[in-house]
């Protein structure tokens, strides 16, 4: 708790939250102007499901960025300011630093999802959709964000600490960030592989075509749940194998 | 004075693996951009028009300018460490020397890479079929792409200059490639350093400018080029560093 608190503490005059909020703000200032003109091409989009559809692969595009911006931003200033050696020389684990870092990182990044839910609900008001506030689909349109969230956070992690050049580490967010937003034109199989495309993956709303038009389905939970399952697993072993590696390496 | 900065900066380069970025950015982009022209044949019937604006739109509207920001924060890495800024500003150099020495290293490496992605484009192709000629305007999109790029070097080198952090100068310029998309859709495209790209290599539209365009293209460039390069080396006689 209090490694947390000191993490949060060291990021104080880093305008980390500023940045996330501005980098948020395009991504959705996007998202609302696209939705704002298909539904004045077709008032038929008015509604909830496009909106958060839209969202979800707009996050596959900017989110694995932000994140990668976020975690090199709290992991690298250690590098830079040589302070490793300084904390290890504080009597605690190096375990505890990482995880520290893991979950102010995540603090971060829940906000901004809440943010985007704020957003959306913000938005569906102001254009006087029809249907009352899907609560149920916002929250899962936020579980599936902040659980895709994590597991990215777990791998850029890993990459941040090891590796000192974080040139290395943003060039795997743009790659993430480049496969999330293709993620929907790959394959099913290929998709599944790829942690990055599981905002839309996981997102409650679907898209299909037919006949020509473009249609929104809403997921079935059910159908989620063993990909969540499997999802969490693949990012506890990333978590663990990022912490044991970097708590191997020589300072 | 400035090729003992430029044969510097190479020396801070070695052993920095940057090369790999170099390589893999561009390989990434025509690999999906090929992978989508040759699934979509059926639409994409221009043969090496259409593989151009499925391969540009990928490098030039997302990677080329990241690969970018990459690199020019890479360049003042080594300054924000250990209290260098110190030691460079204690050097026997000016401030233009280091400014442009930079520039100049990263306009010759990026020459590497439009090269490099010259030669990917062109086995894509082979690889997808294509039998015809190449298009005459490719050395234009190609030069014109990279005189663009100069341009974004010029400002991220500022902002990675001004910003000690590594990460947010990339973040400023991602947001800065979806601005200059919508100054590009609202045709002020010629106006803003990253819609220049888009309209430099023929991302969007593959038909060749017109020579008030090109003329009025180069002198933004050159605009920009100037007035960011003379506020940052203003900047760094001025202003004092935090080491």
């Amino acid at each position: 708790m209090k490694a947390i608190s000191l993490e949060l503490y060291k990021l104080r005059h880093k305008h980390l939250f500023l940045m996330v909020t501005l980098f948020l703000t395009v991504e959705i200032a996007w998202a609302f102007m696209a939705t704002s003109m298909s539904i004045s091409h077709n008032p038929d989009n008015a509604g909830w499901e496009p909106l958060i559809a839209m969202l979800s692969s707009m996050n596959g595009l900017f989110l694995p960025i932000l994140t990668a911006i976020c975690v090199s931003r709290i992991c690298d200033m250690e590098h830079k300011g040589n302070t490793w050696k300084l904390l290890l020389t504080v009597s605690i684990r190096r375990s505890t630093l990482y995880a520290a870092k893991y979950i102010s990182t995540s603090i971060i990044m829940l906000v901004a999802c809440l943010l985007q839910v704020l957003a959306i609900t913000a938005f569906g008001i102001v254009n006087g959709f029809e249907q009352p506030v899907p609560l149920l689909l916002l929250i899962r349109f936020f579980i599936g964000t902040v659980l895709t969230n994590m597991i990215i956070i777990a791998l850029q992690q890993w990459v941040s600490m090891a590796v000192k050049n974080q040139a290395f580490a943003l060039s795997l967010g743009m790659v993430g960030g480049f496969i999330g937003m293709a993620a929907d034109l790959l394959p099913l199989g290929v998709q599944r592989i790829f942690v990055w495309s599981y905002y839309t993956g996981l997102s409650p709303i679907t898209q299909s075509y037919t006949n020509e038009k473009m249609q929104f389905i809403v997921r079935d939970l059910n159908s989620l749940l063993p990909m969540m399952v499997v999802l969490i697993a693949a990012g506890i072993g990333i978590y663990l194998a990022g912490c044991v590696h970097v708590s191997r390496q020589e300072v | 004075m400035l090729r003992r900065c430029i044969s510097a900066e190479w020396v801070k380069l070695r052993h920095s693996h940057i090369w790999m970025i170099l390589v893999i950015l561009p390989v990434i982009s025509v690999l999906i951009g090929s992978a989508n022209f040759y699934m979509n044949q059926g639409v994409l019937k221009k043969e090496w028009y259409s593989l151009w604006s499925q391969v540009g739109l990928f490098y030039g509207e997302f990677f080329f300018p990241i690969l970018i920001a990459i690199l020019c924060a890479y360049m003042w890495r080594l300054e924000h460490l250990n209290k260098n800024w110190n030691m460079i500003m204690t050097a026997p150099v000016s401030a233009t020397s280091i400014f442009l020495a930079k520039l100049i290293v990263i306009g010759v490496m990026l020459i590497f890479v439009q090269i490099f992605f010259f030669i990917l484009y062109f086995l894509g192709g082979k690889l997808a079929g294509i039998t015809s000629d190449l298009p005459g305007e490719l050395t234009g999109w190609l030069l014109r792409g990279w005189i663009a790029a100069l341009t974004i070097s010029a400002l991220q080198l500022a902002l990675s200059m001004r910003i000690r952090s590594f990460a947010a100068p990339i973040g400023i310029g991602l947001c800065a490639v979806f601005f200059g998309l919508g100054m590009y859709v609202t045709h002020l495209g010629m106006f803003f350093p990253h819609s220049l790209l888009t309209i430099g290599m023929g991302v969007l539209t593959q038909t060749s400018l017109s020579s008030g365009e090109s003329i009025l293209f180069i002198i933004m460039n050159l605009v920009y080029i100037v007035v960011i390069s003379t506020v940052a080396i203003h900047r760094m006689r001025k202003s004092d560093v935090v080491a």
